[in-house]
């Protein structure tokens, strides 16, 4: 067992776990008594984001928390630092607007109630999920967490019950379940390798070899199945066609990512200086961002823009592959920030995205994007929302989005990576073509349009305040970086 | 235990897997699963985990046989998916799935090579391990094939049951009944449990809705 380097206060350790369990008991409490109006919601969801922030003030005051349970023999660790922290922060304010935008929802769609409920019970375990994979500090809680995490993410687009969810559905299914399989394959050699789970005592004990590297591979692409990274990212715009919005913006903006974290925290344990994988990482991200940009340039339907914009966006994540293999310190602090602030700053603005683009298409009732013509006039709102959320996708100031572009180019350049920015350019042109097309349709001034159904003003509100966050997040962005440093890298 | 009295059972167990996998009829297929997730408890007691063992049987042979039945439209009146897989795949379909499966299967070869040619085995029980790992990786060998092969969803789920099975025998192979083991084990059962029911609930769905027992056009997939 390693050497605990802060005992954790019990104060602190209860407050993480309740925190981390809520969800999903009051999840469960919403089966059996579905919620009726946003206010309640938002009130008893409040508190979760509020005692993150005050365990994170605690971080940045007495630095990271650790901890073991023990399950008998069986030890499971886990650990809390300022990026975990802000992580669990962005996941339960996610949470909290998501799930009130599903009240609201729920009333726009007049979908039987009954049938709604079952969204509850499968949004509190992916919650609670996310949270665990964050601080989880050893393989077989990551396992638990990501299984849990991808089981509750199948339920939820199940939920709809047309024959297209169905399908994209089950796709999804076999594809996570044969992806949670690659990653049980790579656990299994590395314990056959050290003979241990727990992360610290796992990057104390390997050795780089063949195994090893064999392992990560496995482990690898499990994860880049999960992530959605190109070419593993077939199950992903089909899913999103017939989700529901609340289910597509918690997706969007935080299941996939998790399996990134997950990949980095290993990659960086394991093998960090293997440069030339790490290149491959970074090409396949590069193909991701103009694949992506490409396939949401060219989509019909407005939510299909939406789900491939999320291929070509998470591709720059994957550009701290290479920029963090075998470079300079500096370089290396660069990307680390870019890359957590380009995950905070895509997932509040995805969010957004998705919401603003449900709203049109529930409000104008098609989904096309040529039938958008004329809601420039009558729906201005949830347009200007996707409009605020497409600055920060396409990274300008002063949004979160170009301040992490903006420290990604600083950190290519300084190492001499050209290839990235080059990337980083075709990315944001492209993402500025697709946003660019689906205003251009909206503003088409002459068509006719019929009624246009009114949505409850909650809806618009929560989708403008995340996309407003992405915004602010770039101003305010000391202090979570402020964090990121001090919590430091692996 | 002496190295014939460990064959007997391991040969018994890929020929049963073979028979679940190469089986057209698919309630024959779905028999020979049940008696191989028998054999897996079985496995499983030899090696000392009874626990692991019970689970084996009641979430692998049980429940997952009963989630396949119901996906095939028993206990009813009479069965709604037609019992034979007539689906066919044309040749040199899906060059893709295949290379991720040949892959799969070369760097599992590689590494459990590597790990048990140079003793860096925990526990150094050779005689035991040896034909654990091998049977592991001949089944899944067997499973990855299916998988990437099949074409109908019952078969696929099944294909993805045996993989399973496989990955976890090379997982007790490589590090032994370990407490870590038996967790990773009991969470991957739990896991392929829940999946094949889901699988199973979603596929008599969608034979209900639209007579499908596939995911339709390869198309979509390649988009």
């Amino acid at each position: 067992m390693s050497v605990l380097s802060a005992v954790p206060l019990a104060a602190e350790t209860a407050v993480l776990w309740v925190a981390l369990l809520i969800p999903s008991l009051l999840g469960l409490l919403a089966w059996r008594f579905p919620p009726q109006r946003m206010r309640p919601l938002l009130l008893v969801i409040t508190p979760l984001p509020l005692a993150t922030f005050w365990l994170l003030h605690r971080v940045a005051m007495g630095g990271e928390l650790e901890g073991v349970w023990s399950l008998g023999e069986l030890l499971l660790y886990w650990r809390l630092d300022g990026l975990r922290g802000l992580l669990l922060l962005l996941t339960q304010l996610l949470l909290l607007a998501s799930a009130t935008y599903a009240v609201g929802h729920r009333r726009a769609i007049a979908v039987a109630e009954r049938t709604f409920a079952g969204f509850w019970p499968l949004l509190g375990g992916l919650a609670t999920a996310l949270g665990i994979i964050w601080v989880a500090a050893d393989l077989l809680t990551l396992y638990v967490a990501l299984e849990l995490m991808g089981l509750c993410a199948v339920g939820m687009m199940l939920l709809p019950g047309k024959q297209a969810a169905l399908v994209a559905g089950m796709r999804y299914l076999l594809y996570a379940l044969v992806g949670s399989l690659a990653w049980l394959l790579g656990v299994a050699l590395l314990l056959g390798v050290s003979g241990r789970l727990d992360l610290s005592g796992l990057a104390a004990t390997t050795q780089p070899g063949t195994v090893t590297s064999i392992a990560m591979a496995l482990l690898a692409a499990g994860l880049l199945l999960k992530a959605a990274i190109f070419p593993l990212h077939g199950w992903l715009a089909p899913v999103h066609a017939s989700a529901w919005t609340p289910v597509s913006a918690l997706h969007g903006a935080l299941v996939v990512k998790a399996s990134f974290f997950i990949l980095m925290q290993l990659w960086q344990r394991l093998v960090p200086e293997a440069v030339a994988a790490a290149w491959l990482l970074g090409l396949l991200g590069s193909m991701a961002v103009v694949w992506g940009g490409l396939q949401a340039w060219r989509a019909q339907a407005l939510k299909q823009v939406v789900a491939w914009s999320t291929v070509g966006q998470l591709g720059y994540l994957m550009l701290a592959f290479p920029l963090l293999a075998g470079t300079s310190a500096a370089v290396a602090t660069l990307a680390w920030q870019a890359t957590w602030l380009q995950l905070a700053a895509h997932a509040m603005a995805k969010a957004a995205m998705f919401m603003a683009a449900g709203n049109l298409v529930l409000a104008a009732g098609e989904g096309r994007l040529t039938d958008l013509a004329g809601t420039s006039r009558q729906l201005p709102f949830p347009l200007m929302t996707f409009g605020i959320a497409a600055v920060t996708l396409m990274g300008l100031p002063p949004s979160a989005g170009f301040t992490a572009k903006w420290l990604l180019l600083q950190a290519a350049i300084l190492a001499g990576q050209w290839l990235w920015v080059a990337v980083l350019v075709a990315g944001t042109l492209l993402s500025a073509a697709y946003v660019f097309r689906v205003l251009r349709c909206a503003f088409v001034e002459d068509a006719t349009r019929q009624e246009v159904q009114p949505l409850p003003a909650g809806m618009n509100l929560i989708a403008l305040l995340l996309a407003l966050a992405a915004l602010g997040l770039g101003l305010g962005a000391d202090w979570p970086l402020a964090l990121i440093r001090a919590g430091g890298m692996p | 235990m002496s190295l014939p009295e460990e064959l007997f059972p391991a040969s018994l167990l890929v020929f049963l897997a073979a028979a679940c996998l190469l089986d057209r009829h698919l309630l024959r297929a779905c028999l020979a699963f049940i008696a191989f997730a028998l054999l897996m408890s079985l496995a499983w007691w030899r090696l000392d985990a009874p626990w692991l063992a019970l689970v084996e049987a009641m979430l692998g042979a049980l429940l997952t046989g009963l989630a396949l039945f119901h996906g095939l439209g028993y206990p009813g009146t009479r069965p709604s998916l037609p019992v034979h897989d007539q689906e066919r795949r044309p040749r040199h379909e899906a060059p893709v799935r295949w290379l991720a499966a040949l892959v799969w299967l070369t760097l599992a070869g590689v590494a459990v090579w590597g790990i048990s040619g140079d003793g860096e085995l925990v526990a150094s029980d050779e005689l035991t391990r040896q034909p654990l790992l091998a049977t592991g990786l001949a089944i899944m060998a067997l499973g990855l094939w299916a998988f990437a092969h099949h074409l109908h969803l019952l078969r696929r789920l099944l294909a993805f049951n045996v993989l399973g099975s496989g990955v976890f025998l090379l997982l007790a192979g490589l590090a032994g009944p370990s407490v870590e083991v038996q967790g990773l084990i009991l969470v991957g059962l739990v896991v392929a449990l829940i999946g094949s029911v889901l699988g199973a609930a979603l596929l008599r769905r969608l034979h209900a809705l639209d007579g499908r027992v596939t995911l339709g056009v390869e198309a979509d997939e390649r988009r």
